[in-house]
């Protein structure tokens, strides 16, 4: 599973970051984390604002720092998918 | 010597400015601002707005979503920008982002009560009217003048999904957000039921009337500059707001890890200050003269209303995510801001009354030109063009230019400039920056009419009369844009 952070540093991303970390550790799935800060790489995505998440290419939440349960079960329906 | 007593004048106007700034009645508007902005970026979901921009929506509702989107979503001229790049970018109309981009630094909520509570409530609703009516008028005008290239924009893109999420405000936070601006309002309305004393009494001792002699000593009341000295009310509130500061940088900067004592003791210190603000105290002889307000009434029903309302409307998440975003709001604003205040009152001492009653004294066309390119070359951080205006107005600028230059000065820098350009291109960023320039310059020349008291009625007529083309403009744009709509169908 692939676990795209997008945003340019601002404190909400990295809150976003650890939050997805740790979610991700609890539920024991393997991920890798990449953090998109380039602009025009951002805007690529079908967003408005930062911080979003994004996995495996499909944008689950922008704009805001989702609770820990919500990126849970955005794991959870994915790796099951897998 | 002359030297250093001209230092010491200049860090005594400096403090003294720095000093009106944290008293009673600031600190009464400017904390529930940050509450109340934080509330608005943290418990309504950006979408509740941005639903209405995309350019599926009717220009009525794209227009009105965007000069009124920004108290919601920019509760800082800071994030207005990124948002209106964004916007624009992902396929929302040419007209309602540009409404966006003028609208949105005038009409946040720190803005408007900062300026109201230190310049005037009549600045503060000319700033949000005048604001709203030539943003759309701004946006109209753009869309009408790259109404060929927006359409093939439109035609070459989707709109995009981005516009199309929804979002539920529930009925409990706009409760919320009532008794969060009631906060505000109490603390700042200046009507008699609120400012006036209902009973006093006194406080013995004799330690209050020779401290505030030693405060009038180190900062000099100076009424001509419009410095206030420190009161003995005032030292108290110093000190609980340097508490404050340490109890939230250890209770705040970690709420995601969970509530500690530490962010019960500011919060509760943030609730102490705004009480002790809200009383009326004067030092006289042989003691201290304290006044129960009617404000200090309506601030303590109202801020006990606030703290049930939070432990009742919301879950933890939500409370952390409000105190995180008031906290990263005033850690990213306060600091710049006390610099700002600290330099602008040093400002008063230094630039001369003449000079400044010579360029923008009168309400003049070029005054105002004046104010509104002063605020275009010069760059000041969030809210700092706050106290750049106080120190305009003591030194003898009209209120007309005054208008001009607060309205430019956050719109028009060089740096949102260059930004607008790699948006939106140098064609439409010369065009907005010229009608920016020309609408702040009447806007300005219109307040100051007004204020002259020349005919109030004649101005609300040509207000009226413009508004009133706007709608017309639109509604002939609207009617063309879609009558080549349907005949690009029939074909």
């Amino acid at each position: 599973m692939e676990i795209k952070i997008l945003g340019s540093g601002c404190p909400n991303c990295k809150r976003l970051e650890a939050l997805a970390h740790e979610v991700a550790d609890e539920l024991g799935i393997e991920a890798t984390f990449t953090k998109v800060t380039d602009p025009a790489e951002i805007m690529a995505y079908d967003i408005l604002s930062t911080p979003a998440l994004v996995i495996d290419e499909t944008v689950v939440s922008s704009g805001r720092v989702p609770r820990k349960d919500e990126i849970a079960g955005w794991l959870e329906a994915i790796e099951h998918t897998e | 010597m002359t030297v250093l007593s001209y230092l010491v004048t200049l860090l005594q106007t400096g403090m003294g400015s720095l000093a009106a700034y944290l008293a009673a009645h600031v600190l009464l508007c400017l904390l529930p601002a940050f509450f109340i902005a934080g509330a608005l970026s943290a418990l309504i979901p950006k979408e509740a707005i941005t639903r209405y921009l995309g350019r599926d929506a009717p220009k009525w509702i794209s227009y009105s979503a965007a000069a009124l989107g920004g108290f919601v979503l920019a509760v800082c001229s800071c994030t207005i920008m990124p948002l209106f790049a964004s916007i624009y970018s992902k396929g929302a109309g040419l007209g309602p982002a540009i409404t966006f981009l003028f609208v949105g630094p005038a009409i946040n909520i720190l803005a408007i009560s900062f300026t109201g509570v230190q310049i005037g409530m009549d600045i503060a609703l000319a700033r949000i009217l005048l604001s709203i009516v030539f943003g759309v008028g701004i946006g109209l005008i753009v869309a009408w003048l790259y109404r060929k290239q927006d359409a093939a924009r439109e035609q070459a893109s989707d709109s995009s999904a981005a516009f199309r999420a929804k979002a539920h405000v529930p009925v409990q936070t706009w409760i919320f957000f009532g008794l969060l601006l009631g906060v505000l309002i109490a603390g700042t309305l200046q009507i008699g039921l609120l400012t006036q004393s209902y009973t006093t009494f006194a406080l013995p001792g004799s330690w209050a009337p020779r401290l505030q002699a030693w405060l009038d000593g180190i900062v000099p009341p100076n009424p001509s500059l419009g410095i206030e000295g420190v009161s003995v009310q005032g030292v108290l509130l110093i000190g609980l707001l340097v508490l404050i500061g340490v109890t939230a940088w250890l209770g705040l900067n970690k709420i995601y890890d969970g509530f500690t004592p530490w962010t019960y003791a500011s919060l509760g210190l943030i609730t102490l200050t705004l009480i002790v603000a809200s009383f009326k105290v004067s030092a006289v002889d042989g003691g201290l003269l304290v006044g129960l307000t009617g404000k200090l009434v309506a601030e303590v029903v109202l801020l006990a209303a606030v703290w049930w309302g939070a432990a009742r409307f919301f879950d933890e998440y939500e409370r952390q995510e409000w105190l995180w975003e008031m906290w990263r709001f005033v850690k990213q604003i306060v600091p710049l801001l006390v610099v700002g205040v600290f330099a602008a009152g040093m400002a008063r001492s230094i630039v001369p009354a003449t000079w400044i009653q010579a360029i923008a004294g009168r309400n003049t066309l070029w005054a105002n030109l004046a104010g509104v390119l002063f605020g275009v070359f010069m760059y000041f951080p969030t809210l700092v063009e706050v106290p750049i205006a106080q120190t305009f107005l003591s030194l003898g600028m009209h209120r007309g230019p005054l208008l001009a230059y607060l309205l430019a000065d956050p719109e028009l820098s060089l740096q949102s400039i260059l930004i607008t350009n790699s948006v939106i291109g140098k064609g439409k960023t010369a065009v907005y920056v010229l009608l920016v320039t020309v609408f702040s310059t009447l806007s300005g020349l219109l307040f100051g009419a007004w204020v002259n008291g020349t005919n109030a009625w004649l101005i609300v007529g040509l207000v009226v009369a413009g508004i009133a083309v706007l709608v017309a403009g639109s509604a002939w744009i609207n009617r063309r844009s879609t009558r080549r709509a349907a005949s690009a169908e029939a074909v």
